[in-house]
């Protein structure tokens, strides 16, 4: 058998899948969204408008709106990836 | 036929062999040579830009933190951020160019997974040896060889993730003053987090993830296919030259023995990075890295078959019939390309380096003033895009008898700076009523072409 002579026949589990794909994509969609919306708002702006106070730098503002967006893409990709995989099977087979 | 594996069990068995490691052989050809040069071009590349100077700074550099971006001499505001997305347009249209031209060239040869994972394994060869010698190491109980093998290649690995998150940064931060300050544990925070965090991503993505990012997490393997069409350059097995397959010797009549050209030495299989049978047609784990090529097309010239049993085809040539690879989509593709490129170009070359903001003041409507004058408040921002200082006029229209009061003769805007100018308008109450759209414009006093207007409103009494 050729599969087991020679191929490697890595295979990640379900589960390692899902989180693989779901951290990934969720990456990629908070980058491109975070680049969009510093390129129209200032994080030192932004932040004066909430609390004239918070003097927080560019950099820390960046940081954190490409986590706040991760955090929110990630949960939408986990809560869409769960209810897909989870979703009744019955309903397939009788349409 | 019959020596073939059944389909079936090669799908199933995986299911129980998990977490094995693909260990590919390695090959010399053409395409691994050419695959060699696109690596070390690549990462030549990456590595050395942000190093480049240019008028004596950085001569590629994303500025985050001043918001601006320094392309040689070109400097990028957010207010350009048109061109990026144009940029990215043709960037999507250009991979669609190339996959529909020649397959998935882009994921064997220019993808960042594929590029640092060949970089990944040149540094597991140079410690762990070859295919062979790394299986035997990997069965192999913990010995002096092995520690020392695995930690030279672990602590090649971590440096080069490190150097490569250190420069990733380096395209955001000035890399000459990082360099130091990342040794000396002075660089500010978030640069010493995103340094670690793009080291850790490469180091797991190239050292760890491999093939598995592109089968199960890449987007792109998914829809490529949809790309393609029966006369896009695909990588095949010539499934009428080869079969039946079957081992020989090579002084043997294939002809006597009914056999065709492939015997059968699973070269192809062993060499592929992700693991599958070329000869079981296009599947979408194939990379394209054409490395079954180079092993198929050794072994073909050891048996002096002429090589090309597994070659860069297109389906339907494979099958026997005609084939034109340049056919209309290819050059609607490159029609629009250019079209979007040269757009691109010429908008660019063209810009007016002048951003003329006015914002109206939101605290009042509008002020009497003794003499029957109407005033309205302004702060208008002048942004200079250029590298040097500029002196501009500024002119007010929309009202008759309108005039600007606080405003000096000419202003002066500092090379690359934004000036932020509180303006007072005044006009007669006989002519400022109701709501009025005014014109401001700044033009250059040396250049009277470089000019930039806004719109504004100019608010008065009701009649």
């Amino acid at each position: 058998m050729i599969q087991e002579q020679y191929r490697g026949t890595r295979q990640w589990s379900r589960n390692r899948q899902a989180i693989a794909i779901v951290v990934w994509i969720s990456f990629l969609t908070a980058a491109v969204g975070t680049m969009v919306f510093f390129a129209f708002f200032d994080p030192v702006e932004l932040s004066g408008t909430f609390d004239e106070d918070l003097d927080i730098g560019r950099d820390a503002g960046y940081a954190a709106g490409f986590f706040f967006f991760w955090v929110l893409t990630a949960i939408c990709s986990a809560v869409t990836a769960w209810l897909v995989r989870t979703a009744p099977k019955r309903d397939a087979k009788n349409r | 036929m019959s020596d073939r594996p059944d389909k079936e069990q090669a799908q199933v068995a995986p299911m129980f062999a998990s977490a094995e490691k693909i260990y590919p052989r390695e090959i010399k050809g053409r395409f691994e040579s050419l695959s060699k040069l696109a690596t070390i071009s690549l990462l030549g590349l990456f590595y050395a830009v942000p190093w480049l100077m240019w008028d004596g700074r950085q001569a590629f550099l994303f500025d985050l933190p001043a918001r601006k971006f320094y392309l040689l001499g070109l400097t990028l505001w957010p207010q350009d951020f048109p061109y990026l997305a144009m940029l990215l347009v043709i960037a999507a249209l250009t991979l669609f160019f190339f996959t529909a031209l020649l397959g998935r060239v882009w994921c064997g040869f220019a993808c960042p997974q594929t590029v640092w994972t060949e970089a990944f394994i040149w540094m597991e060869q140079w410690t762990e040896g070859t295919r062979k010698q790394r299986m035997k190491l990997d069965k192999a109980p913990w010995s002096w060889n092995k520690l020392r093998r695995k930690g030279s290649k672990q602590l090649l690995w971590l440096s080069f993730s490190l150097w490569t998150g250190f420069t990733f940064v380096g395209y955001f931060t000035p890399i000459h003053e990082l360099g130091p300050q990342l040794v000396t544990v002075s660089a500010g925070g978030w640069a010493t987090f995103w340094t670690l965090f793009y080291g850790f991503a490469t180091y797991g993505n190239a050292g760890y993830m491999r093939e598995q990012v592109c089968k199960y997490m890449c987007p792109y393997a998914r829809f490529q296919s949809a790309m393609f069409d029966e006369d896009t350059l695909i990588i095949s097995y010539d499934e009428i030259r080869g079969e039946p397959r079957g081992g020989r010797k090579r002084t043997a009549d294939k002809e006597a023995l009914g056999l065709g050209d492939c015997i059968d030495c699973t070269l192809c299989v062993q060499v592929c990075p992700t693991g599958i049978d070329i000869r079981d047609g296009l599947q979408y784990e194939c990379i394209a890295c054409a490395a079954c090529i180079d092993a198929c097309d050794s072994v073909m010239d050891k048996m002096n078959y002429p090589r090309g049993l597994v070659r860069y085809s297109t389906e339907r040539s494979i099958k026997g019939t005609d084939s034109k690879v340049l056919r209309p989509r290819i050059f609607v593709y490159a029609a629009l390309l250019s079209v979007l490129f040269i757009g691109l170009i010429t908008s660019m070359a063209t810009r007016t380096p002048i951003i003329l903001d006015v914002i109206r003041d939101r605290n009042s409507l509008y002020r009497e003033l003794p003499g029957d004058m109407i005033e309205n408040i302004y702060t208008l921002k002048v942004i200079n895009q250029r590298n040097d200082e500029h002196s501009f006029h500024l002119a007010i229209e929309g009202v008759p008898g309108i005039t600007l009061d606080g405003v000096p003769e000419v202003i002066v805007v500092a090379g690359g700076g934004v000036l932020s100018l509180p303006v007072r308008a005044r006009a007669h109450r006989d002519n400022a009523y109701g709501i009025m759209e005014i014109t401001f414009s700044v033009a250059d006093v040396d250049d009277a072409s470089l000019a930039m207007s806004e719109t504004s409103r100019f608010l008065g009494p009701t009649p």
